[in-house]
C-alpha cells in the first residue's frame, strides 16, 4: 500500500510542478472455468524535465498471465543528456546494427526481457558516435509450464559500439564482453565467458539499400571450483546477416541472407546446452511476421545458434488502389546430418552458402501472397492472402550407405568308425566366414508438416459511422512421421542396420503415418477455420464475435467439459437458456470450437476497454522470433483497459 | 480481493487524469531517425505548424488501413504547416521490409524508426496505431489509441479544429 501511496503522490508532485510529464496504464484481468485467471496492472511514467528524463514503470500483478506475481516497481531510468553526451542509469534497452550482437527488448506477450539494468554513456557529434554500456542482464526462460518461467541466465555485460555516418554510407564496429551464470536444469550452474566482437555496414541510395553485419563470438567456461582458471574455448560461432532493397516506380524487392553458425547440433536445443549464442543476441529471423491467427499457429521456430536462409520479399501497388505482396523463404540448418546408427550422427558441410532441402538438415519452405485495397467509393476494404509452408521438424535416423553383411557358412564331415563292432558316427563342423557383396542401405525416418492457408477479410463502412466487417481463415495441414528405405533398425552387437528383408536388399518401403488425431483414431489432415464478424461505430464502440473450428489435434484429444452461453447462442442450443443445460456431457457440436464475442469501447479517445467472453484456442504465439505456447483459455472472461494520458 | 481494489484505484485515477484538461502538456524534443537516414528531432518537425504523430508496423492491420488516410491529410493540409509523422515500431528483425513497404504505397508523410521501441515508449505509443496530435507550439492537444474504420472523420476533425485554431492566433 505504500508503494501505491508514494505511486500517487509522485503523479500528485508531476502534476503540480511545471514538469511535462505522461503516463499510460494498463490493466488486464481474466478468469476461467478451468483456473486460468491473471490480474495485471501496469502504470507507465514518463517525465521531463529540460534535459532530464526519466521512465517508471510500475507493475502489480497477481498472478501475471505470463511471469511471476510482481507488486513492485518493475523498470527505471534516468536520462540525462548534455551538449553531445547521454547518460542513462537503470534499465537499458539498446540495439546495434541488426541485433546480431545486441539487440534488448521487452516482450509483454512472450515475457521475453533481455534489458541490462546498469549504465549507458554515449557521444554523438557530427558523423561519429560512441557509446558504452555497462550492467547485469537476468533472463528467464520457459520448461515445461506455459505461464511461469523456469530457468534463469544471468549476464554481467559490458559493450562498446562506434559508428560514423558518412553520406549516405554508415559504418559501425561493436563489442560485448559478458560473463553469465547458466542455470542448468540438471546439475550445477555453468560460468561461462562470451566474447564478440562485430562489424556492420550499410548504403542508402535512391533505388538501392544495402546493409550488412558480421560477428564473431568465443565462449569460454571456467569449470574450477574457485572458477578462477578459464578452461580452452567452449564454443566459437561467427553470423552473418545482408539486406539488399531494390526499389522501381512503386514496387519494392527486398532480399535478405542469414547465416548463423554460433553452435551446431543435431537435436533440439536445451537450458543445459550453453556457451551459444546468448539471449543478448537477437537477429532478424527471415520470415515473414504473420498477422493472420492462423499462420500464426503454424509459425517456424527459428534457431539462431545453427541456421541459413534467404528470403526475398515483393510490395507493390496495382492501378495505384491495390497493395500487393509476395513473399518466399527458405531456410535449413548449415550442414547435412547422417546417423551412423541411432545416437552418432556425423555432419557434412553444404557445398554452397545456400540453404539445403536435404531432410536432414531440418530445411523450411514459406510463402505468402496478399492483395488487399479499397474499393466501392473506399468504403469496402478486403484483403486476401495465401500461405504455405513446409518444415522438417526432427529426424529420427538418416542413413544412406553401403553396408557389407558377414556370411557364415556350416560345413558338416561325417565319418564313421567301427569300436569293437559298433559303428559311431563321428560328425565336424567346419564354420567359414566369408563377406557379402556390399550392398545399399537406406534407413530414414523424419516428421515433417505442411500446411496451406487462405485469410480473408472484408470491411464495409457505411456513411453514417457504422461498419460491418467479415473476417474468414481456412486451413489445411497435415503432419507426418515419414520412414523410408530398407532397414528400420540397427543392431548395435553387430554394428550394423538390419535389413527388413535380409534376402534381398533391394526390397525397400516407405510409410507415411500422421501425427494428428481425434479420440484416439488417426486423422490425416487438420483442418482449421476461424470466422469473425465485426460491428463498430465509429469512434465508439466495436463487438467482435469469433468461432474457431479444429477437427483434428497434435497429441491427444482435449475434452472441453463445458461450453459457454455464447456456444449455445451460436449453435441454437436454446435448452441452454432454459435451464436443460447438461454440464457433465455437452453436446457434441461443441467440441473442437471455441467461440467468443469481445465488445471494445472507447471512453474517451485515450481510453479503451475492453470485455471478452467465452473460449480461446491455444497454440503458438510468436512475436519478434520468439515463440511460446500459449495454454488454452475455456470459458471465462477477459477484461482490458488502456489509457494514456 | 485487494488485487480488485488496486485495479479499481488504478482505473479511477486514471479516469481522474485522462481528462480533456491533462491535454496539453508539452511533447518532449526526441531525435530520431527518418527512413531516408536523415536525423531529425520532433521540435524540427513543428517548425511550419502541426504534427501527427502514429505509431505502426509492417504486421498491424489497422495501422495499414489508417495509414492511407493519414497520408492524405499529410498532403491536403501541407500547404499550412502540418505533417503526418508515423513511426515504424519493426524490430531490427523485420525493418528491412518497411522501406519496400512505404515506397510501394507511395506515402510521403515522414516516416521514422524506432526499432526497439524507445521513443514508443517515452510517448506512451506501445499500442498501436496510437495518435498523438501536436500544435506548432509542442503542446500536445489529441491522443487517440486504435482505429475503427470510419474515425478517419473524426482525426479529420482534430486536424481542421488545431489548424483553425492556429489561423485564428496568427
Amino acid at each position: 500500500m505504500k508503494k501505491i501511496i508514494l505511486c500517487l503522490t509522485i503523479c500528485s508532485v508531476l502534476v503540480a510542478n511545471d514538469i511535462d510529464f505522461n503516463a499510460a496504464l494498463t490493466a488486464n484481468y481474466g478468469d476461467s472455468y478451468d483456473f486460468y485467471s491473471y490480474s495485471e496492472n501496469r502504470l507507465d511514467l514518463n517525465f521531463f524535465y529540460n534535459d532530464l528524463q526519466g521512465w517508471v514503470q510500475y507493475e502489480y500483478s497477481n498472478p501475471p498471465d505470463v511471469g511471476f506475481p510482481i507488486n513492485d516497481i518493475r523498470k527505471f531510468r534516468i536520462e540525462y543528456t548534455l551538449d553531445d553526451f547521454t547518460i542513462k542509469f537503470g534499465d537499458i534497452y539498446e540495439f546495434w546494427g541488426r541485433g546480431l550482437l545486441l539487440n534488448q527488448f521487452d516482450d509483454q506477450m512472450t515475457n521475453y526481457d533481455n534489458g541490462t539494468r546498469g549504465l549507458f554513456v554515449g557521444y554523438s557529434n557530427g558523423p561519429l558516435s560512441l557509446n558504452h554500456l555497462n550492467g547485469n542482464s537476468s533472463v528467464w526462460l520457459f520448461g515445461s509450464d506455459l505461464r511461469k518461467p523456469y530457468y534463469n541466465n544471468s549476464h554481467n555485460m559490458s559493450g562498446n559500439q562506434i559508428q560514423y555516418d558518412w553520406n549516405s554510407f554508415s559504418l559501425g564496429l561493436t563489442q560485448i564482453q559478458s560473463n553469465e551464470v547458466h542455470q542448468k536444469l540438471f546439475g550445477d550452474d555453468a560460468y561461462v565467458n562470451h566474447k564478440m566482437k562485430g562489424v556492420y555496414g550499410s548504403w542508402l541510395a535512391t533505388n538501392i539499400d544495402l546493409f550488412i553485419e558480421y560477428v564473431d563470438k568465443i565462449s569460454t567456461e571456467k569449470t574450477d571450483f574457485f572458477q578462477e582458471v578459464a578452461h580452452d574455448s567452449l564454443k566459437k560461432g561467427h553470423g552473418i546477416y545482408g539486406n539488399l532493397n531494390l526499389y522501381l516506380g512503386s514496387w519494392g524487392l527486398s532480399t535478405e541472407y542469414k547465416r548463423y553458425a554460433f553452435d551446431k547440433s543435431h537435436s533440439d536445443f536445451t537450458a543445459d546446452d550453453y556457451g551459444n549464442r546468448i539471449e543478448l543476441q537477437m537477429m532478424p529471423t527471415l520470415g515473414k511476421e504473420q498477422n493472420s491467427t492462423l499462420l500464426g499457429r503454424v509459425s517456424h521456430n527459428y534457431n539462431f545458434n545453427d541456421e541459413r536462409g534467404v528470403q526475398v520479399e515483393l510490395n507493390g501497388s496495382l492501378f495505384n488502389r491495390f497493395t500487393v505482396s509476395a513473399q518466399y523463404s527458405h531456410l535449413s540448418r548449415n550442414k547435412d546430418w547422417k546417423s551412423l546408427n541411432p545416437l552418432d550422427w556425423v555432419d557434412k558441410s553444404l557445398d554452397n552458402y545456400l540453404p539445403s532441402s536435404n531432410p536432414s538438415a531440418l530445411p523450411y519452405w514459406e510463402n505468402y501472397e496478399e492483395i488487399s485495397g479499397f474499393v466501392w467509393g473506399d468504403n469496402l476494404y478486403f484483403k486476401l492472402g495465401h500461405g504455405s509452408n513446409q518444415e522438417v521438424f526432427k529426424t529420427m535416423r538418416y542413413f544412406d550407405g553401403m553396408q557389407i553383411s558377414t556370411i557364415f557358412t556350416e560345413s558338416w564331415v561325417k565319418d564313421t568308425t567301427d569300436f569293437y563292432g559298433y559303428m559311431i558316427i563321428d560328425s565336424t563342423v567346419t564354420i567359414d566366414t566369408s563377406f557379402s557383396v556390399p550392398f545399399g542401405v537406406e534407413a530414414k525416418m523424419w516428421q515433417v508438416a505442411k500446411s496451406f492457408t487462405i485469410p480473408m477479410e472484408l470491411n464495409y463502412t457505411f456513411d453514417n459511422g457504422y461498419s460491418l466487417g467479415v473476417g474468414f481463415q481456412y486451413q489445411e495441414r497435415t503432419k507426418k512421421n515419414i520412414s523410408k528405405g530398407n532397414a528400420i533398425s540397427y543392431s548395435n552387437s553387430d554394428s550394423s542396420w538390419i535389413l527388413i528383408n535380409p534376402e534381398n536388399p533391394d526390397s525397400s518401403f516407405e510409410t507415411h503415418v500422421t501425427q494428428f488425431s481425434l479420440n484416439g483414431e488417426k486423422v490425416n489432415t487438420q483442418y482449421n477455420r476461424m470466422i469473425y464478424v465485426t460491428l463498430s461505430k465509429a469512434p465508439r464502440w466495436s463487438f467482435t464475435i469469433t468461432q474457431d473450428w479444429a477437427n483434428a489435434f497434435d497429441g491427444p484429444t482435449t475434452v472441453d467439459p463445458y461450453y459457454n452461453p455464447v456456444e449455445a447462442l451460436v449453435f441454437g442450443d436454446l435448452k441452454y437458456f432454459t435451464g436443460d443445460r447438461n454440464p457433465t456431457d455437452p453436446p457434441p457440436f461443441i467440441q473442437k470450437k471455441w467461440v467468443s464475442a469481445e465488445l471494445a469501447y472507447n471512453l474517451t479517445s485515450s481510453q479503451r476497454i475492453s470485455i471478452m467472453y467465452g473460449s480461446i484456442q491455444g497454440g503458438l504465439f510468436c512475436s519478434n522470433g520468439i515463440c511460446r505456447l500459449i495454454a488454452p483459455f475455456n470459458d471465462g472472461i477477459k477484461f482490458s483497459y488502456s489509457a494514456i494520458f | 480481493m485487494r488485487k480488485y481494489l488496486f485495479t479499481l484505484l488504478f482505473l479511477s485515477k486514471s479516469v481522474m487524469f485522462a481528462t480533456d484538461s491533462d491535454l496539453g502538456s508539452k511533447i518532449p524534443d526526441l531525435r530520431l531517425k527518418l527512413l531516408n537516414g536523415q536525423k531529425i528531432t520532433i521540435h524540427e518537425l513543428l517548425k511550419d505548424g502541426p504534427l501527427m504523430i502514429d505509431f505502426w508496423a509492417t504486421w498491424c492491420k489497422p495501422c495499414k488501413k489508417v495509414m492511407k488516410y493519414l497520408d492524405q491529410y499529410h498532403q491536403d493540409y501541407a500547404d499550412q504547416g502540418f505533417k503526418v509523422l508515423m513511426i515504424n515500431q519493426d524490430t531490427p528483425r523485420s525493418l528491412g521490409k518497411v522501406k519496400s513497404y512505404i515506397r510501394s504505397q507511395n506515402h510521403q508523410f515522414f516516416v521514422g524508426l524506432d526499432p526497439n521501441k524507445k521513443i514508443a515508449k517515452k510517448l506512451n505509443g506501445q499500442v498501436m496505431p496510437t495518435m498523438i496530435l501536436v500544435d506548432k507550439d509542442g503542446f500536445i492537444k489529441w491522443r487517440h489509441q486504435g482505429y475503427i474504420p470510419g474515425e478517419e472523420v473524426e482525426i479529420e476533425k482534430q486536424i481542421k479544429l488545431i489548424l483553425e485554431s492556429q489561423a485564428s492566433e496568427s
